[in-house]
């Protein structure tokens, strides 16, 4: 059994059919007793130049512990799956289960929006009051 | 006048894996990788960085990969 890291692009326009993708690779591995350590779907991103005049893709990354044969089977249904635009397997020590760098930001990111957000609210009633106590002395 | 340029130009170097004790650098780790590459998208010397042969080989690697996923660009001029 080895450990392996895979990462793969899917073209925006079949997005909805990853769920269903990643059952039937996950099946693949679990009937030949391997084991799936990380799976993470990072969404549709902006690809940062353009594959074959597509500007989008839906990344997944997955951690798998299985044997050799079954990840040719997968490099190959990858190789010939036209909804696959990228694929990239590398073969790791151990097997990760954190997190990995560019959720962990992505997160990050949004936690910032949501406090940005938050101030923002805090401000525009704090002004609010303010105008209301500027009309009632007005008054 | 050559040397004049010279040492205005001398910055503090030193190698931040050696220093932080990082022994693994991620492809999906873009906010590091972003500051060993330049602003045309190239792999920055270790000459200009500071960084140790061994953890230059490894960004170096590491940058490739994310390249080949899109996660960065190539060069500036993509069309």
């Amino acid at each position: 059994m080895r450990h392996y890291e895979i990462v793969f692009l899917v073209n925006p326009d079949q997005s909805d059919q990853v769920p269903a993708m990643l059952k039937k690779y996950s099946g693949v591995v679990a009937d030949s007793g391997g084991k799936i350590h990380r799976e993470e779907n990072w969404g549709r991103k902006q690809l940062a130049y353009p594959i074959n005049k597509i500007y989008k893709a839906h990344y997944i990354l997955l951690n798998i512990e299985c044997s050799k044969e079954t990840m040719q089977e997968l490099s190959s249904s990858f190789k010939f799956n036209d909804t696959v635009i990228r694929h990239m397997i590398l073969q790791r020590k151990t097997a990760i289960t954190e997190k990995s760098a560019i959720l962990m930001n992505e997160e990050n990111n949004k936690s910032e929006n949501y406090k940005k957000n938050d101030a923002m609210s805090e401000h525009e009633e704090i002004k609010n009051v303010e105008d209301s106590i500027n009309t009632n002395i007005a008054i | 006048m050559k040397s004049f340029i010279r040492t205005n130009i001398v910055k503090p170097k030193f190698c931040k894996f050696t220093s932080e004790g990082i022994t693994e650098i991620d492809y999906k780790d873009l906010n590091l990788l972003n500051e060993y590459v330049s602003e045309t998208g190239k792999i920055l010397p270790s000459r200009l960085t500071g960084t140790k042969t061994i953890y230059q080989r490894k960004i170096s690697s590491a940058v490739k990969r994310a390249r080949f996923l899109a996660l960065i660009p190539y060069c500036d001029n993509h069309k």
